[in-house]
Order: C-alpha cells, then sequence, then structure tokens
C-alpha cells in the first residue's frame, strides 16, 4: 500500500465534528482497523480540536501507510495545550487531556511549533493484526 | 417471631418497609423483582433506532418512579401501577430524547442492529471488527455502516444510573451541560478529578477501567454488562459533562 496523504481543512466547532469522523472512518475502512480503534481515534481527535477552542479553522492531515495513520492537526493556540501534552506525566489516578491520549493512541507529539507560537499535534495509530 | 427475610416479602409488604420505614433495600429489591416487566415493555419499543439496553434503562426510570409514587392506600398491584409509569416513561424518552435530527430510518434501524452485531463478531472473531466485517455482516456497504454510526451520534444516550432527581441522587435525565469553547489554561492543565466525583458511581468506574486501567471497551462491557457502543456513547458523555463543569 503506498504512502498517501489526505488533508482536510474545516472550521472548528461541534457542528463539523461528524465531517471529521466521516473521514476517519473512511481511512479506518481503508486500514482495515476495528471498530473500537476508529472509535479511539476519533475521541482523540475529537478532544484535541475541543481544545482548538474559539479559533475559525483548523488543517487535518491524514498520513496513511500500511502500518496506520499519522494525524497532523493544527494550527491549535499553544500555551496549555504544549503543557499539557508536554509536561510531566500525570500522577495516578488523574484524568488529564494526556491521559486520555496516552491511553487511545500509540503515540502523540507536539511535532511543530508555528511562528506565531501556534502548534501541530501529531497523533499516531498503529494497525495491528487481526 | 422473627419477620420473613425481605426477599420472601410480597410486593405490597416491601412497598410498606420502603415507604414508612425508608428501607432503601426494600426498594431496591422492588426494581430488580420488576426488571423483567421493564424488559418485556421494552420490547415493544425495540427497532425504532434505539438499542433494546438503552430503552430498558429509560423504562428502569419509569420502575423506579412507580415505586416511589405509589400510595398505600391504593388497592392496586404494582405491576398494575408501574405498567403505565414504565411505558410512559419510554414513550417521553422517544419524544424528548429521541433523534436530534431527522435520520433516515433505513439509517436508523442499521444503528440499532450495529451494537448487537459488534458484540456478535467481537466475539466470533477475538477482536474488535473492521467496518467492512461489520458491512459484510449487515449485508450493506461501508459507506452505510459509517453513515449509521454517524446517525447513533445524533441520538442522547441516557446514562446508566437510574434514580430519580433529588435526595443526592442524579437524574439520569439530566443533561449534560453545554461546551465552554474556552477551556482555561489552569483547566487544561488540571486534573478532571473534582468533576470525576460528580459522575454516576457506574460512569465514574468505567471511566477509571478505560483510562486508568487501560481496559478497552469490549473488556469493559463485558465486565460492565452492557454493548462496546455504549460504553462508547457513555464514556464521550461522561468526558464532556466533566468538562462542562469545570469550564
Amino acid at each position: 500500500m503506498p504512502h498517501d496523504t489526505i488533508e482536510l481543512t474545516t472550521p472548528v466547532g461541534r457542528d463539523w465534528d461528524p465531517v471529521v469522523r466521516l473521514v476517519l472512518g473512511g481511512i479506518a475502512d481503508r486500514l482495515n482497523l476495528g471498530f473500537e480503534e476508529l472509535d479511539d481515534l476519533q475521541l482523540a481527535v475529537e478532544r484535541l480540536l475541543l481544545e482548538a477552542g474559539s479559533q475559525d479553522s483548523v488543517t487535518l492531515a491524514f498520513d496513511v501507510s500500511e502500518n496506520g495513520v499519522r494525524t497532523r492537526i493544527g494550527p491549535l493556540r499553544a500555551g496549555a495545550l504544549a503543557e499539557a501534552l508536554q509536561g510531566p506525566p500525570p500522577p495516578p489516578g488523574e484524568l488529564t487531556l494526556r491521559r486520555i491520549l496516552e491511553t487511545v493512541v500509540d503515540s502523540f507529539g507536539v511535532e511543530q511549533v508555528a511562528e506565531d507560537g501556534q502548534l501541530i499535534v501529531r497523533l499516531e495509530k498503529v494497525v495491528r493484526g487481526g | 417471631m422473627a419477620s420473613a427475610p425481605t426477599s420472601q416479602m410480597d410486593d405490597r409488604e416491601l412497598l410498606r418497609r420502603y415507604h414508612q420505614q425508608g428501607d432503601r433495600s426494600a426498594r431496591e429489591l422492588l426494581v430488580q423483582r420488576h426488571l423483567p416487566l421493564v424488559r418485556a415493555l421494552a420490547r415493544r419499543y425495540a427497532g425504532r433506532g434505539e438499542s433494546l439496553e438503552d430503552i430498558e434503562q429509560v423504562g428502569a426510570i419509569g420502575l423506579i418512579k412507580a415505586i416511589d409514587r405509589y400510595e398505600l392506600s391504593r388497592e392496586v398491584a404494582l405491576t398494575t401501577y408501574a405498567t403505565p409509569n414504565v411505558v410512559g416513561e419510554i414513550k417521553r424518552h422517544f419524544r424528548d430524547k429521541g433523534w436530534a435530527i431527522r435520520i433516515p430510518r433505513g439509517l436508523q434501524e442499521l444503528n440499532a442492529k450495529m451494537s448487537s452485531t459488534i458484540e456478535r463478531l467481537t466475539a466470533k472473531l477475538g477482536h474488535s471488527p473492521s467496518i467492512a466485517e461489520i458491512a459484510q455482516e449487515l449485508q450493506t456497504t461501508p459507506e452505510q455502516v459509517l453513515e449509521a454510526m454517524e446517525a447513533g451520534s445524533a441520538y442522547a444516550p441516557v446514562s446508566l444510573s437510574a434514580g430519580p432527581s433529588g435526595e443526592g441522587e442524579l437524574d439520569p435525565m439530566e443533561t449534560i451541560g453545554t461546551e465552554d469553547s474556552n477551556f482555561e489554561r489552569t483547566e487544561q492543565r488540571a486534573s478532571l478529578e473534582p468533576a470525576l466525583e460528580l459522575l454516576p458511581d457506574r460512569e465514574r468506574e468505567i471511566l477509571r477501567m478505560r483510562f486508568e486501567d487501560g481496559l478497552t471497551q469490549t473488556q469493559i462491557a463485558e465486565q460492565v454488562g452492557v454493548s462496546q457502543m455504549h460504553v462508547s456513547r457513555l464514556i464521550r458523555k461522561s468526558l464532556a459533562r466533566m468538562r462542562a463543569e469545570l469550564s
């Protein structure tokens, strides 16, 4: 399977979440991801978009290969989000954004900080054999 | 003479103990005893775009309300009194909490079938089924499956906790609040722990199993006794509610 990229620029807001979920669903179907893996990935992206707050739009770039899907989301407001993702691990029992992402994706991180301080966040989901 | 164990008491005696002595174990026993009635009534409303277990949860609320409102002076059996309450609660749910947007009936029905299909396939295949596997099982296309999944998100699920409002108990029908687009710095960094305490016990336990113990939705579904899709919806709902509380 070749390495493909799908890019989606969408307004930010709950009304647009279905568009993102459907794109993720199509990618999951292409990769033969399990229903739960798709659900996890959708949850991760939804949570991050929620953190995007009041900004107008965001671009999601999906790099799809036979190994899985790498999703880049941005630009997102920096500051608290960077701390939430890059700070020390949360203590046991604390339910933070970082804890949620650690659970639902295989890896994540801040991939790029734009000049204006905004972030690109990377999420990776690996294909596992059924 | 020692009194009979509560499990052997008839409905009327249990109602008396609950209403006159405040014996909540009597109320709990009445609920357990009449859940088969709720299930039977709920089945009448299956196939209308919501999973049977969701309808049963709503019906259970009607049962609890009937027990709470029952007047001991009535010369009527609890089952007779409870039936219209359960049916009324289910009908009200369909009217008030039903499909938030108009979804084609075919997609509603497909969505209703998906929960049991996913469970069946998970058991058969030993892993969470892919979209293609679900589509094949339902004799439809992957696109239709994805649309049906999305249609499901237009439905408002109910809580697992079927308790009445008031008396410190959480009303399962209460709304989860609105999303605030401005998520403050401290809230992002801080734990959601304080808001976690506001969730019903069972939903808090589901979040703990998922995000602390690392159980999959399927594993949680097995332990809690609901479908994996229901676990998924409850996780989303709980996280949204916690976030709304912190905003």
